[in-house]
């Protein structure tokens, strides 16, 4: 069985209008953590479009560097109202180059990397103690799979049977001096977590209609937490960035900006 | 007062399983430490969780629970709740203001002999710099219970600090919770006040006046700001100077704290200094290494 899901159609226009929205932050005096922001933006419309069907479903960006995708996200998705782009970074505004519980929408504190994993965790154990419905869905980057947190968790949520945990990997291979594979790299890693006692996925992480399959599928009476392994695209959208590690930060002027933007689909 | 039987950290553990009986949001996580016999496993075991040797993510993984309603109270050794899983509870404790309860046994050197990855001396600093978080150090079961019980009544974060399995008759307090200070005697005008903290210095304290029957004797079970600014308010009516006896360094201890809060006053500090401790022994012994022992603080009144 599987809830239903917009077409993939209406959830990619979401993505479209969230990725110039994060082009804007990284316009901003601030910059902006881009290249992570816009390879994980699918991942999260879609896992938030999940949550929207109202059962509890609670979805944690662990990856907290990438605020700047998930305000944009949660923007164009109706749960934060006000358009969060020309206000980023900027004192008495609440967008903070990572994300906080002052943020309509954002209920615990990430970007010290690694925490958003259990947090999520810790979710669907209340949800499943309270025999309630409803995913806890945290969306890691692949880099952050460095820190021993996650793997704290993942034994800790496998032991503990927490069908209803979903970890996303947004495995955009580059972290902050370089890339993934040349400072710690990660082989076999669908292989590990089913060594953990995960359910395994490996998806496009763009291809929003997979994505919508893979958060759709009920998990109601599942023992085993899932994995799912989303290959993305650092800077995805924005040719002049795509696949470069230099994206991970990024401060544009407004004329770049005008013209990235103009090449989003 | 009934005489005491139970340790401040067994004290927990009944205190919070007979609490469970009538609050369904009481949740008992344990990181490999709780012991066989938890009394909690046995009357409530579908709401008592062993996550096994993971100090922060049962930190974290509480913080979703408190945030989904529930009031999660986490357990492990004081040495890997506050060092540890510093992280995890200045964003648990401090940022989310989340209800959280954190109680941590082998404070100070109680783990004595099993060595310095055992002992505490720096966790009061550690969490007397998160805003927000009640802090606890009580002396004797009845205490305990009472911290335990206000604990789970608020539903904000505390960290409840106790020995190994020392057992100790608690100082008589009004009401159902002592207040910031429990004044066992006020001493004879412009005597030493000794102020004692947490189990050890609490011992140590009346072991002190029973040789010098003269010296005033405050104890304090709360050592977070709010509870230290309420304290100090009471304790400079008294114009003695004041011994503070801690069993934790003397940077970021109570003693530290009370000398900003009484500027003027004379606060002389009794505690583990700078020392690691790397022999055995049991836990006076250690302490002792350490300077903190009785001749320790009566050379201090003097």
């Amino acid at each position: 069985m599987t809830v239903a899901v917009d077409t993939p159609v209406d959830l990619a226009a979401r993505a479209a209008e969230a990725r110039r929205l994060v082009v804007d932050m990284a316009a901003s005096p601030r910059g902006c953590h881009l290249g992570g922001s816009l390879s994980v933006l699918d991942v999260l419309i879609a896992a938030l479009h999940r949550a929207s069907l109202g059962d509890g479903t609670e979805v944690v960006l662990s990856k907290g560097h990438a605020a700047a995708g998930l305000y944009a996200a949660l923007h164009v998705s109706g749960i934060l109202p006000e358009n969060p782009a020309p206000l980023y970074g900027q004192l008495g505004h609440p967008y903070t180059g990572h994300p906080g519980p002052k943020v309509p929408g954002v209920r615990f504190p990430t970007g010290s990397l690694g925490h958003g994993v259990p947090y999520a965790a810790g979710w669907a154990m209340a949800r499943r103690l309270g025999g309630l419905p409803g995913l806890g869905i945290a969306v890691a980057g692949d880099g952050e799979l460095q820190e021993g947190l996650v793997w704290e968790t993942c034994q800790v949520a496998a032991a503990q049977r927490l069908g209803n945990f979903v970890l996303v990997v947004d495995r955009n291979g580059g972290q902050n001096d370089g890339m993934v594979a040349d400072i710690s790299p990660l082989p076999d890693l669908a292989a590990r977590f089913a060594a953990f006692g995960f359910d395994t996925v490996e998806v496009d992480g763009h291809d929003l209609a997979r994505l919508g399959e893979v958060f759709g599928a009920d998990r109601t009476g599942a023992e085993r937490p899932l994995a799912v392994i989303a290959d993305t695209v650092k800077g995805k959208g924005v040719p002049a960035v795509e696949g470069k590690a230099g994206s991970h930060y990024v401060t544009i002027d407004a004329a770049r900006a005008a013209k990235w933007k103009r090449l989003i689909r | 007062m009934t005489a005491s039987t139970l340790s401040g950290r067994d004290a927990y553990r009944h205190e919070l399983a007979h609490l469970a009986a009538e609050d369904p949001a009481l949740l008992c996580l344990e990181a490999d430490l709780g012991g066989k016999g938890h009394p909690f496993q046995a009357a409530h075991p579908e709401r008592f969780f062993n996550l096994g040797i993971a100090e922060g993510a049962m930190v974290d993984m509480a913080t979703g629970l408190a945030s989904a309603g529930y009031k999660p109270f986490v357990s492990t050794f004081a040495p890997f709740a506050a060092l540890r899983a510093a992280e995890s509870l200045k964003l648990t404790l401090g940022y989310l203001n989340a209800g959280v309860t954190v109680v941590a046994p082998y404070a100070g050197v109680s783990g004595a002999w099993f060595g310095t990855t055992h002992h505490c001396l720096e966790d009061l600093a550690v969490l007397r710099s998160i805003p927000g978080v009640t802090i606890a150090a009580p002396y004797g079961e009845a205490e305990t219970r009472a911290v335990v019980r206000a604990a789970a009544a608020s539903g904000r974060p505390h960290y409840i600090r106790t020995g190994r399995n020392a057992v100790y008759d608690s100082l008589p307090f009004d009401g159902e919770l002592p207040g910031p200070v429990t004044w066992d005697h006020r001493g004879e005008p412009g005597a030493t006040v000794l102020v004692s903290v947490g189990e050890e210095g609490t011992r140590l304290a009346l072991e002190a006046r029973e040789r010098r029957p003269e010296l005033g004797h405050a104890h304090l079970v709360y050592l977070d700001h709010a509870h230290l600014s309420l304290a100090a308010e009471e304790l400079a009516t008294t114009t003695g100077r004041l011994v503070v006896v801690e069993e934790h360094r003397a940077e970021g201890g109570a003693a530290e704290a009370l000398a900003l809060l009484l500027p003027g006053r004379e606060v002389v500090g009794v505690n583990a200094g700078h020392a690691w401790p790397t022999q055995g022994g049991d836990h006076h012994e250690v302490m002792a290494q350490l300077g903190l022992d009785l001749p320790a603080v009566l050379a201090a009144t003097l």
